[in-house]
């Protein structure tokens, strides 16, 4: 039973996963590209190629100019939680090209906790604005609350060495080579997996909507406007 | 209903309306506008549902963006000077004021609202909750200070500015932008109604004005056929602010321009464009007004004078609005030919003649939307010998409360919002300048300096940039 509870949370959802996560994600996409924008009502300082607004929306990604103008606390969590969770599934990820050496033990955790530091910061900043800003929804909890037990889960299985990164290796390449072979069955692993499954499908929907909103928001603000010669 | 208030050491009873309150201490619709009790849910949401389509073009894409990729962050609050002036209430943040359109949004428009509701934050409004938003858009004075913060570039002042569309849809507009400011304008020419011959009074009260103080004989050409620049001015600035237009008459004078005002005769006169405030559709109308307007007199170029939203209507949407074929014109803020003309070294000027310390407050729409930081700044140094930035400024300065309109909005006791909001966030800017002059080229801004100097007791004055201009000149 656990077998096949198991084969089904590592061989079969993750195809089931992929699919509803880049469908929706693309569906997004598509949606904000299509939709015309003929009128332009950006701010100044505007940009005044493509290249400069690329550019600019590109610093502003990782250097989130508007949070660290007027509110510090964002600004530090924000980058906590988005390079701690980048780091993190980048290390995953790698499964697929090489297995694992030294330093990633240390790299790896030290990602997994700036991430879940960020991640526990935003469950608190989001109750404190409730006073005196604006309420949260249960959807914008919900995905902190799922990472967060993800990430906390991921964190134990690691340090705790619960199981062998070969093991898992395999069954990551397996899973992407279209060869699976059985997962590894502890119950930990497994809960794990199916959290960060459900995470993946629930991202696109609403948690992933805010990074395709910064091309295409930031490009709106970004966006030249008819400057005359000055 | 009457209020006591202490006035030095007497006592006086002022007589102030207070409407029922729907949505916070203060009201800036009048109950014939706002018609309380009219049930007006069913009209919303079908209006609603229209904006959401590509009928509403223009503004269709960064409006559903900004509806549906919020992720309630807060960062816009602290930005917003409202929130900030108010002592951080919640109610005046900007995404708790873009929430209670997007509740609506959710519930009625999205699937997600309308399968798992209050989880996703939808809502279902009350008849109370329509009434309080129509309120709540006019706290917002749309400076969009908050977009600028946000770390997606979503705009809470666009979404302000589409909740005021859908009610201007169904007829609740202030009506100090709609019946008295843009009916008027098409009708007589100009907002407050000024007919040719008190134009031409005014004119000439300038002329005399400027040849008794400077001694110098200047023209003031109206309705001139083919002139290079028609200079056109916020009508409020022919009542109010005569300085700022005796200023540019001397200015054009002495450079020896080739220009010429207009009158009634032709059109409309009044630059502004209350539409941009409330309304595509009432925006365009007037729009339409003043390129006819603009055609019947051939210029070369418009001058925006010193009004901040009839630069962002004229030289930017207008470009998206108006195809190049019906607008043979360009568009030049007043601002753009004085620094030209400074650099050129056809404008001599005397530092000395503005010898206090003047700063200047950069206006939302001549900044953030008008992309004018620098041209002001360049003209201040060079006729002011004492010029101070004040912090923060440029694309970060705060609003001073006057914008959207709201300077010319005194029902019930909405003065004392904007000088308690805003106007509390400006005062203590303006404070750490030390200066004793702020000058701004908007008349909305002045509107609100002019209250603004006088509640929080400001040692200071303000001013135009053309009247400091025209002060400075070397005869």
């Amino acid at each position: 039973m656990v077998g096949e509870l198991a084969w089904f949370i590592g061989n079969i959802l993750p195809y089931v996963t992929l699919a509803v996560f880049f469908i929706v994600l693309v569906y997004n996409f598509l949606k904000w590209v299509v939709m015309p924008r003929p009128l332009v009502w950006s701010l100044f300082p505007a940009k005044r190629s493509t290249f400069d607004i690329l550019l600019t929306i590109g610093k502003r990604i990782f250097t989130l100019p508007g949070p660290r103008k007027v509110d510090k606390t964002i600004w530090v969590l924000a980058w906590l939680f988005h390079i701690g969770l980048i780091v993190s599934l980048l290390l995953h990820a790698k499964y697929v090209l090489m297995p694992t050496f030294p330093a990633e033990y240390y790299l790896g955790s030290i990602a997994g906790v700036a991430a879940a530091i960020g991640t526990v910061g935003f469950i608190i900043r989001r109750i404190d604005i409730a006073k005196d800003k604006v309420d949260s929804t249960f959807a914008d909890y919900f995905a902190l609350i799922l990472l967060i037990v993800t990430l906390s889960l991921g964190a134990y299985l690691r340090l705790g060495g619960v199981v062998e990164h070969e093991t898992m290796w395999a069954w990551v390449q397996g899973v992407l080579t279209l060869n699976p072979v059985q997962p590894p069955e502890h119950p930990l692993f497994l809960i794990h997996i199916l959290l960060a499954q459900i995470y993946m499908m629930y991202l696109p929907f609403k948690t992933l909507v805010h990074p395709i909103a910064i091309l295409f928001g930031q490009k709106i603000i970004l966006d030249e406007r008819h400057i005359y010669p000055r | 209903m009457a209020k006591r208030e202490s006035v030095g050491k007497t006592e006086k009873v002022i007589e102030v309306p207070k409407w029922e309150r729907v949505f916070d201490d203060f009201r800036a619709l009048s109950d014939e506008t706002l018609r309380l009790e009219e049930p007006k849910k069913e009209k919303f949401l079908e209006t609603m549902s229209k904006f959401l389509t590509k009928q509403n073009w223009p503004f269709l894409l960064p409006y559903k963006l900004t509806l549906e990729a919020c992720t309630h962050c807060g960062t816009c609050a602290e930005a917003c000077s409202v929130y900030i002036g108010s002592g951080k209430k919640k109610i005046y943040s900007p995404v708790y004021r873009s929430d209670m359109l997007r509740k609506i949004y959710k519930k009625h428009f999205t699937l997600s609202g309308k399968l798992f509701g209050s989880l996703v934050g939808a809502k279902d409004p009350s008849e109370e909750d329509i009434n309080a938003l129509a309120e709540a858009v006019w706290r917002c004075t749309i400076c969009r200070r908050c977009a600028m913060a946000c770390p997606f570039g979503l705009d809470n002042g666009l979404i302000t500015r589409e909740a005021r569309k859908i009610f201007a849809d169904i007829g609740i507009a202030p009506d100090e932008l709609k019946d008295k400011g843009v009916e008027n304008h098409l009708k007589f020419g100009s907002a407050p109604k000024i007919p040719y011959e008190g134009l031409m009074n005014i004119l000439e009260f300038l002329k005399e004005e400027i040849e008794e103080e400077k001694g110098v004989e200047v023209e003031t050409p109206v309705d001139k056929k083919g002139a290079k620049y028609l200079v056109m001015n916020n009508a409020g600035d022919y009542l109010a602010f005569t300085e700022t237009v005796q200023g540019i008459v001397e200015i054009m004078n002495y450079v020896n321009a080739d220009w010429t005002l207009n009158s009634p005769n032709t059109g409309v006169f009044d630059v502004v464009n209350y539409g941009l405030f409330y309304s595509d559709e009432d925006f365009v109308r007037v729009m339409k007004a003043h390129v006819e307007t603009i055609n019947k007199l051939e210029p070369e170029y418009v001058v925006v004078g010193e009004c901040g939203h009839a630069y962002d209507a004229l030289a930017h949407f207008m470009k998206d609005l108006i195809p190049p074929e019906e607008r043979p014109f360009k568009v030049i803020s007043f601002m753009e030919l004085v620094d030209g003309w400074i650099r050129e070294g056809k404008l001599k000027l005397d530092k000395e003649k503005n010898p206090e310390p003047v700063t200047f407050h950069d206006s939302c729409k001549w900044g953030r939307t008008g992309g004018i930081y620098e041209e002001p700044r360049r003209i201040l140094k060079a006729a002011c010998k004492d010029f101070r930035e004040m912090h923060p400024n440029r694309e970060w300065n705060h609003c001073c409360g006057g914008g959207s309109g709201f300077a010319i909005m005194h029902k019930d006791d909405f003065f004392k919002f904007r000088m308690e909001t805003y106007g509390r966030v400006k005062a203590e800017q303006l404070r750490q300048t030390g200066a004793k002059i702020v000058a701004t080229i908007c008349a909305n801004c002045k509107a609100q300096f002019r209250e603004l100097v006088e509640y929080w007791k400001l040692d200071m004055r303000y001013a135009g940039v053309s009247e400091l201009v025209a002060n400075a000149l070397v005869y």
